[in-house]
């Protein structure tokens, strides 16, 4: 495989050209497609109006719908979809299971919970993120709790995150028989996941996050390749298996925190960003920055797809996540088992 | 007590506490009925007694219903995790519900059905739409048969697929989203015997085919390699094997809703009281399931004052600590 160096002061390191082409690719993607949906839409815009807003001097219509209304929400989808990216690959490669997306850690579920419940008890729907962050965290960390053993067993988590799961979401599916079907709508549509109307606080709260977040995943990406190795190997590679596991598996839970408590539990972008990550750049070892431009890239889409339906119809992203992550995965396995049975 | 006599001692138990609870279903409930009542309801029944009628048109299909619904799960549920040689397989997985959401909610959208029988026959075609295009996906028409691990991914991604859709449509009819959300708790209140007699034969297919794939499958324990070397047709084995999964998790969706829980938790329960016989194991498996969904159903009744639990509620209530319990006891699995 070819591969390049790249050199900053004394730190140097190999790059295979394949993955800095396929990074290069989505990111001129993901700026187009933002471009596209920044000044495309019922009210069109052109790259004029863009420069006119910035500088003030557009009216006063064109430059709200577009640095209040576009703007953020189009900034919301991609860090929303960056954040499940990375939180996705990092279980995934974590628990060595593509199955294992973060939904396995119970967080969806108690998000939904929680989210139910803030209105249950508060009757209003304006505490509704908080509610979704402290019931994903409580769920995940009794998940956590229940499969420790002398340490984080894989096996043990993925069991018993697929137990509690599911009773959370009957537990969820009870809640939503007890309002009237109006309000249970309401509930209905946050439990998918919807980027409607973000402001600018969200965008903050969420790129604050990031920012924090994102460059520890990524410092923890070189742990993360060694214990992908498994345990004795990385051990051997001077890795303390258990704190660097638990470390990262904290960290991918506050990654989906963040998004969750930003667009809801947005379903299938986390469980689907690696594998197409890993189809696109053919590399064995985690591919963090690609997992998590493919994150951002899917949410982005699913987000347009919801604004572009006919007749004036609206649908939340969730919705699109799935439709559009679904049947590439479907390929993922049919390409795959092609080339297992050759 | 040696294995043997375990084995062969819980069968009995299990039937005997299983019709306790299905004769103790019959007697009690929001209206509670006296013991000669209940013979005299079934024996000599008086069109005019209230009693009597509660019996015959509410109680006694109720409980036919729990009883074949929950041993097709549970029955199901040993073959998925014997065919599939994994411990987390559910009968779920080959996307039976999530067809059979799907087919609920277009039929209550686009044909305004509302009532729990109107919902029978969209539900059984959906959740088999569903699963012949997760067998066609999951590799079925591939000459080794079906790839258990493809298989299982495949229905993941197609459940999901559903999912979405389902979702779709409820988020753009209330009336969809009204029916649907009891519906989808899944349970056996309000079940008739017209309903029980419409899904029958497919049950009369479906446990035949059930216990046949339970002797089949045995050899293939050793490994594909290895039953192939025995002579066995390990494609026509997946396939019978599925295609009863398929029938019984089918018609039971379609009467009952989505049950979880039955066909994920009572294989591991019975695994130790039978060992790792195929057939017994199967055997077992539809008798806990009998016995989880009665009691369950029997159950939700008294939970809350003045209203029902749903069973499939009951039924996820006890599942998720016992499964908890389970996974505690048990080794480090890799998977």
């Amino acid at each position: 495989m070819t591969t390049m160096t790249l050199r900053i002061g004394g730190f140097s390191t190999r790059l295979p050209t394949r993955l800095v082409l396929v990074n290069a690719v989505l990111v001129i993607l993901l700026v187009a497609f933002a471009g596209q949906s920044l000044l495309a839409g019922t009210y069109p815009t052109s790259l004029a109006d863009l420069q006119n807003a910035l500088s003030g001097r557009a009216d006063k219509i064109t430059s709200m719908i577009l640095l209040d209304h576009r703007l953020p929400r189009i900034l919301t989808a991609i860090g929303v979809g960056l954040a499940f990216g990375l939180a996705g690959e990092t279980i995934q490669t974590l628990l060595k299971n593509p199955l294992a997306s973060p939904d396995i850690i119970g967080f969806s579920a108690g998000a939904g919970t929680g989210a139910v419940l803030t209105v249950v008890l508060l009757g209003t729907g304006t505490f509704v993120f908080l509610g979704a962050m402290l019931g994903g965290l409580t769920v995940a960390a009794l998940i956590l709790a229940l499969s420790w053993k002398r340490g984080i067993a894989p096996g043990q988590l993925v069991l018993m995150g697929i137990g509690i799961s599911l009773t959370v979401s009957v537990i969820n599916d009870l809640l939503m028989t007890r309002f009237d079907v109006t309000e249970a709508a309401q509930i209905a549509k946050w439990l998918v996941g919807s980027l409607e109307a973000r402001h600018w606080q969200d965008v903050s709260i969420l790129w604050l996050g990031l920012a924090c977040l994102g460059p520890l995943a990524f410092w923890f990406q070189f742990k993360l390749s060694r214990l992908a190795l498994g345990d004795e190997t990385a051990t051997v590679l001077g890795v303390a298996v258990d704190p660097a596991r638990m470390a990262t598996l904290l960290l991918a839970i506050g990654l989906v925190a963040l998004a969750v408590s930003v667009a809801g539990p947005l379903p299938f972008v986390a469980f689907v960003s690696g594998p197409i990550a890993h189809g696109l750049t053919r590399q064995p070892r985690p591919t963090l920055l690609c997992a998590a431009l493919v994150g951002a890239l899917v949410t982005l889409l699913a987000d347009t797809a919801s604004q572009s339906l006919p007749g004036g119809l609206t649908l939340p992203a969730g919705i699109f996540t799935a439709l559009i992550g679904a049947p590439v995965l479907l390929w993922c396995l049919i390409v795959e088992s092609r080339k297992r049975r050759g | 007590m040696t294995g043997a006599a375990r084995s062969s001692l819980v069968l009995p138990v299990g039937l005997a506490i299983t019709m306790l609870l299905a004769i103790l279903s019959l007697r009690f409930g929001l209206r509670d009925i006296a013991w000669p009542e209940i013979w005299n309801a079934l024996f000599a029944f008086d069109p005019m007694n209230a009693d009597h009628i509660t019996l015959r048109e509410l109680r006694l299909s109720r409980v036919t219903a729990a009883l074949i619904g929950g041993a097709a799960l549970g029955l199901a549920g040993a073959l998925m995790q014997a065919m599939t040689r994994n411990p987390l397989a559910d009968p779920g997985l080959l996307g039976v519900n999530g067809g059979a959401a799907i087919g609920v909610v277009i039929s209550i959208w686009i044909l305004g059905a509302s009532a729990q029988a109107a919902l029978i026959a969209p539900a059984l075609i959906g959740a088999g739409i569903a699963a012949v295009l997760v067998l066609v996906l999951g590799g079925a028409a591939h000459r080794s048969g079906p790839d258990p691990t493809r298989l299982v991914l495949a229905g993941a991604a197609l459940s999901a697929l559903f999912l979405a859709l389902t979702w779709a449509v409820l988020l753009m009819s209330r009336e969809a989203l009204d029916v649907f959300r009891f519906w989808v708790l899944g349970g056996f209140t309000g079940i008739s015997m017209t309903q029980v007699m419409a899904v029958l034969p497919v049950y009369a297919v479906g446990f035949p085919l059930a216990f046949l794939a339970a002797r089949l499958l045995s050899p293939l324990i050793l490994g594909d390699d290895a039953a192939r070397a025995l002579g066995v047709r390990v494609w026509l084995v997946r396939l019978i094997c599925v295609g009863a999964v398929v029938l019984l998790c089918g018609a039971t969706v379609s009467l009952a809703g989505p049950i979880a829980f039955v066909g994920l938790l009572v294989p591991h329960l019975v695994r130790p009281f039978t060992g790792v016989s195929i057939p017994k194991l199967a055997l077992g498996s539809t008798i806990l399931g009998a016995c989880l969904a009665t009691f369950a159903d029997l159950a939700g009744r008294f939970l809350l004052p003045g209203r029902e639990v749903e069973a499939g509620v009951v039924i996820a209530m006890i599942g998720g600590p016992a499964l908890v319990i389970l996974v505690r006891r048990r080794q480090e699995v890799p998977l």
